[in-house]
């Protein structure tokens, strides 16, 4: 070794020794605290995206909690299973506009009203809704995983490296989302959501792998990288401690567009029959049973794609929250 | 010779009437965390063909001064005071009227040349365009016009640098294509923002050059605004100096160099080296600490805080720009000061007396032993 | 330049190649291709209908030697013979896909175009307005269509655009409160965009839009516009006059005399083609008609050039584009035409909610021409809605962006006329990221226009893909395949070319 500066040391190979790492985690969370206070600052000013996350942590609150999820049982008082008695045609009872009839704001028995064989339409919209969010997540998860991965690989190694993975990743550009997730749904739309979401998650990471990719290029020609590279500091070193933390914020957001890309495909496929399948139930589905009876019982069409519109714009508006934080210049729609 | 002396040879001072005047002009922008007093009262005035030098640190206001202007600045930006173009107030005037002034009797030369030009066309499109877009000249001529400018401006080859882009040029030579630009409509005054401070140090003279040869050609005033002291004692009739978004000392520029009135000049220069070297052996003197806040000001002199001269009077009131020195010729020993040498300090006279005002700064040898 | 398409072309092939091989054997392993046959009750039958399915399908050889199989077909039908294979119930597919591909093509194209149209203006004044009522309103809108399930949009058009919509027009009259609501909205739409400092300015301006809104709503339930709708020689003039001067506004500024009259000469020569051909466009051919407009560009432009001056090139290109959209004009005045013959032979419900023509569907080229719209216009509103978004928003930060380069600061500091600024230097470069998403945004319509045929009961590509998905039949699907990832992988080389064109920074090599 041939570095002097004592500072400069914890960026050597090989050197998990305590010192060496403390001195680098410090370092990096100097920075990492006024950067995070920024994006923080400037994410709570943005109006919408504060807006977007309460819409969202209601929904995701209502839709857990009111029909419970596994083996917790909710609050709400009828089961996404269970048939009652049709009351009123099945109409919904909810009223949130107070004026027009004399009961108030109220909720009634069935607030959404019930389905042509009696099921309350709100336990079975709160299930949908749960079963959409947590396929989108998973494929959020998936999707990022596997796009930093790609994205990070082709803008660090570049060369021959970066074409084969771009070249992948043009195979899949070229195939439109919903065919290949049409195709993909045909064949495991029927396993368990989860294996599902990752199935879908395997379709959705191209954006995010580009994103990355060129985050990376420019990234690898920075000093700070040139620095540990001339300290000697290994390939995945330079990638995991130097470069990833600063596309954190490209990876963050796109990770969140995905999401919302995510819940929109899956409820295309569902609604298509090439998704999720009865007896299992996700918005996108439910739309789809029910179009039939738009001009007899419209509120059955009405409540899903509310609920798909306000998750999906809520997730929108978050995402473009955090887009204006981590870099108020970088001003790019999600592609 | 000390850079105050070079500049001697260029102080011809015509005496005609003032091309731009500038009266209390003032500046804010509204923010998020408060507003922004850019410039708090400026006022100076451009005589035909001289060159004005406005010193200062970035954030003074010299370059938001001067795009108010050319009227380039946001919609948000609050302005006061006049902008007298030969005697019309520019800041009364029309939208169209402020149009037909800019790039044809005022024009302007930015920092960068990298990115002041249009990446999508030819340089010889830009050039026309300006020519076009104040007089009704068909394209051959416009383009005429902007292939002599190249001429003029020192770029070999014009005819085919017409047909080149921006990022075809060098550096250097872009920025002479701005110079082109700049002149191309017989401006009476031009504006030159830092027009050195981005190219490499072999460059900028010549770029220098080439500015103040065609000034004489096409018989310009020039506004020239810089950080650098070494390109005002070239170029600068008479030097402005400025801080906190106020003018703090004007004069002919080698006066200004030799008795400063005002220890912020008298920083800078201390601050600067000197090729020749006439302080052989000395340090250089910085200021220490950073201009302040244009949010929330100090109360009393803005230069207070970092001043070595700071008294309690500094603390209690804001100096306006006086004439320093004694009234009369016979002062008490002091050097005469000419009328028309202001600065805004309440103690200049102790500068005056001292035999090098930079030495109240302290060489960073001198503060650690 | 060549070599770069070349080298682009091959690789694009090599992706080509890869992404079929990927897609028959995942369709093929999609799942059971004999699954609704175990039904059949008779044994014999049963054993009968999966023999003979097994035969046409080659179930029994192995799905690598198909796909080779089927690129071979691909690649000799590519010259001219061979198949592309054939469905489970063994029709060949190039008819099939020689049907779908016509309508499909006109709606993805179509939706394609006003999405770029419709987006990139709307991001313009959205970006040039910033921070003011319309910029918010349009940034709020563009989340919305971005959130919208592009099926369950489609469902509701289906609805409210053409079920309700010709319940509607069977008794044309707007009920006076929704006439106020418009009026209002027209109103806000003006001050939004007008603008204005002073309460009073925006007032006038609130006023002047809800007046016109408000008039135009009166003239279209007084008249019976809607039922019997007609420009004639004097709407298509005062209309094309008027967009005359705007173009004019926009090209040059009004002050530039020489451009005002060669764009109003363009007008009028596009007027005086409009009248003498009245009586000879009752039921003309496509070919005639394309003639007969490029003819009077080309007069127009001449016309243009000839009165221009100094200006002569932007006369020229003023003088063309009045021309033009007063030929758009009278196409449209042509439409109106046969607007009332169309509605009683449709009973009376023009806007249709199920396939791309009506069938068996005969008349004059315009009768047909509107057979086709009304089909069109439910389902690419819905792909342009979603699209829409995209440009909107990305044309919006591309030209804040631009807004606030050195070289527009340079341009104002030349003297250039705000409006030169804006369309010279911040519009030029602000299009040129835009191109990118053309092409990433053209996989995206392709997608959707599976969904949206499906729902409008277009028998197009998209069905001949989701019936093949359904059916685990690879042929039809990869047919769909082939044309969509041609296309993709085509509009991404072309996109890259525009790009190289539109940036001279960029050296293609």
């Amino acid at each position: 070794m041939t570095t002097t500066d004592p500072r400069t040391t914890a960026g050597e190979p090989g050197g998990p020794g305590a010192a060496g790492d403390t001195g680098d985690a410090s370092g990096l969370a100097v920075v990492a605290l006024s950067q995070g206070q920024l994006v923080r600052r400037r994410f709570l000013r943005h109006r919408g995206a504060l807006v977007g996350m309460a819409v969202l942590l209601f929904v995701v609150l209502l839709s857990f909690t009111s029909i419970g999820f596994g083996p917790v049982p909710g609050w709400w008082h009828y089961s996404y299973t269970q048939v009652t008695a049709i009351e009123n045609g099945g109409r919904p009872t909810l009223d949130l506009v107070p004026w027009l009839d004399g009961d108030g704001l109220a909720w009634g028995d069935h607030p959404f009203g019930q389905d042509n064989i009696g099921i309350d339409y709100f336990a079975l919209t709160m299930r949908g809704a749960q079963r959409s969010l947590i396929i989108a997540f998973v494929v959020g998860i998936v999707a990022t995983v596997i796009g930093t991965l790609v994205g990070a690989l082709a803008g660090y190694y570049r060369g021959w490296v970066d074409a084969l993975l771009m070249r992948v990743t043009d195979v899949f550009i070229t195939i439109p989302v919903i065919v290949i997730g049409a195709v993909l749904g045909r064949r495991f739309g029927a396993l368990p959501i989860f294996l599902f979401g990752a199935v879908l998650g395997v379709v959705l990471w191209t954006s995010l792998a580009r994103l990355v990719r060129g985050n990376f290029l420019s990234l690898r020609e920075k000093e700070f990288v040139e620095a540990a590279r001339a300290m000697g500091a290994s390939s995945s070193r330079i990638i995991f401690k130097h470069i990833l933390p600063n596309s954190l914020g490209v990876i963050i957001v796109s990770a969140t567009l995905t999401i919302a890309v995510a819940i929109l495909t899956e409820s295309a496929l569902s609604y298509l029959g090439l998704g999720v399948r009865p007896p299992e139930t996700s918005l996108g589905l439910l739309i789809s049973t029910y179009e039939a009876a738009f001009t007899t019982r419209p509120w059955l069409f009405w409540w899903p794609g509310l609920f798909i519109v306000l998750i999906a714009l809520s997730v929108n508006f978050i995402g473009d929250g955090l887009r204006d934080a981590f870099d108020p210049r970088q001003a790019r729609v999600r592609s | 010779m000390s850079p105050a002396q070079t500049a001697g040879h260029r102080a011809e001072r015509p005496d005609d009437q003032p091309v731009l005047q500038v009266e209390d002009l003032t500046v804010a922008f509204p923010t998020e965390d408060g507003v922004v007093r850019a410039v708090r009262g400026m006022s100076y005035s451009v005589a035909p063909r001289e060159v004005l030098g406005i010193v200062g640190e970035s954030g003074s206001g010299k370059s938001v001064s001067s795009m108010a202007v050319m009227g380039l600045l946001p919609r948000s930006a609050q302005i006061t005071g006049k902008i007298l173009f030969r005697g019309e107030d520019v800041l009364r005037m029309s939208g169209r009227q402020q149009r037909g002034l800019r790039g044809r009797r005022v024009s302007m030369i930015f920092q960068d040349p990298m990115t002041a030009m249009n990446p999508v066309y030819t340089v010889g499109d830009q050039l026309a365009e300006a020519v076009r877009s104040h007089s009704a000249v068909p394209p051959r001529a416009a383009m005429q016009r902007a292939r002599e400018m190249l001429d003029l401006v020192g770029i070999p080859q014009a005819e085919a640098r017409l047909r080149a882009y921006p990022h075809e040029f060098s550096g250097g030579m872009r920025q002479r294509a701005m110079i082109a630009m700049a002149i191309i409509n017989d401006p009476d005054v031009i504006i030159a923002d830092e027009p050195t401070t981005a190219l490499d140090v072999t460059v900028q003279a010549q770029v220098l050059d080439t500015l103040m040869s065609v000034k004489e050609a096409v018989g310009a005033a020039i506004v020239f605004i810089t950080h650098d002291l070494g390109v005002i004692a070239q170029v600068a009739d008479r030097t402005l100096v400025m801080y906190a978004g106020k003018p703090v000392e004007i004069g002919a520029t080698a006066e200004v160099f030799r008795e400063p009135l005002m220890p912020y000049t008298a920083g800078l220069l201390g601050s600067t080296p000197s090729a020749e070297g006439t302080r052989a052996g000395e340090r250089l003197r910085p200021i220490s600490g950073s201009p302040p806040s244009l949010i929330s000001l100090p109360r009393g002199c803005p230069f207070g805080p970092r001043c070595p001269l700071v008294r309690d009077d500094c603390r209690a009131s804001e100096p306006q720009l006086t004439r320093g020195g004694p009234a009369a010729p016979a002062g008490a020993g002091l050097p005469v000061v000419s009328a028309d040498h202001l600065g805004a300090c309440h103690h200049s006279d102790e500068l005056l007396a001292a035999d090098d005002p930079t030495r109240f700064f302290r060489a960073e040898s001198e503060v650690t032993p | 330049m060549v070599a770069y398409v070349l080298r682009r072309l091959l690789i694009s092939i090599g992706v080509f190649f890869v992404a079929t091989f990927m897609m028959y054997l995942l369709v093929a392993n999609a799942g059971d291709p004999l699954e609704d046959l175990y039904g059949i009750t008779d044994p014999g039958d049963r054993a009968a209908r999966i023999a003979s399915r097994t035969e046409i399908m080659q179930l029994n050889t192995p799905v690598v030697e198909r796909y080779f199989d089927w690129l071979g077909g691909l690649l000799s039908f590519l010259w001219g013979q061979g198949t592309l294979g054939v469905n489970r119930t063994g029709q060949a597919i190039e008819p099939l896909l020689g049907l779908a591909l016509g309508s499909t093509l006109r709606l993805v194209v179509l939706a394609t175009v006003l999405a770029i149209v419709t987006g990139v203006a709307v991001g313009i004044v959205s970006a040039l307005r910033q921070y003011t009522s319309f910029d918010y309103t349009i940034t709020f809108f563009s989340f919305v269509f971005f959130s919208l399930p592009i099926f369950w949009a489609a469902v509701l058009l289906k609805q409210f655009g053409a079920i309700a919509f010709n319940d509607w027009l069977g008794d044309p009259v707007v009920p006076l409160p929704v006439m106020v609501v418009l009026a209002v909205l027209g109103g806000l739409l003006a001050v939004s965009l007008v603008g204005g400092r002073t309460w009073a300015r925006r007032g006038a301006s609130f006023a002047g839009g809800a007046v016109v809104v408000l008039g135009v709503l009166l003239v279209l339930s007084q008249t019976d516009f809607l039922a019997r709708p007609t420009l004639g020689p004097a709407g298509v003039s005062v209309l094309g006059l008027a967009a005359a001067v705007g173009i004019t506004a926009l090209v040059s500024g009004l002050a530039n005399r020489r451009v005002l009259i060669a764009s109003l000469a363009g007008a009028v020569v596009g007027i005086i083609v409009y009248v003498s051909t009245v009586g000879v466009l009752g039921d003309p051919t496509w070919p005639f008609l394309i003639g007969l407009f490029v003819l009077t560009l080309v007069l127009a432009g001449g016309v243009g050039f000839g009165v221009g001056g100094i200006d002569r090139g932007r006369a020229a290109r003023a003088a063309v584009l009045s021309a033009a959209v007063v030929a758009a004009l009278s196409f449209v005045d042509w439409l109106m035409f046969a607007w009332p013959a169309y509605v009683s032979s449709s009973l009376g419900r023009p806007i249709a909610t199920i396939g791309s023509n009506t069938p068996n569907f005969t008349g004059t080229l315009w009768e047909t021409t509107l057979d086709s719209l009304t089909h069109l216009v439910l389902p690419s509103v819905t792909l342009v809605l979603i699209s829409f978004a995209q440009y909107t928003r990305y044309t919006r930060s591309s030209m804040l962006e631009t807004m606030n380069q050195d070289y527009v600061r340079t341009a104002r500091s030349k003297g250039l006329t705000e409006r030169t600024v804006i369309m010279r230097h911040a519009f030029r470069n602000a299009l040129i990221p835009v191109t990118t998403l053309v092409a990433l945004d053209f996989a995206a319509i392709v997608g959707g226009a599976v969904i949206t045929e499906r729902i409008f009961g277009w028998r197009g590509m998209g069905s001949l893909f989701i019936e093949g998905i359904y059916t685990v039949d690879p042929p039809p699907v990869m047919a769909f395949f082939v044309v969509a990832a041609a296309a993709v992988l085509l509009l991404n080389i072309v996109a890259d070319l525009v790009y190289a064109y539109l940036d001279p920074r960029i050296r293609l090599s």
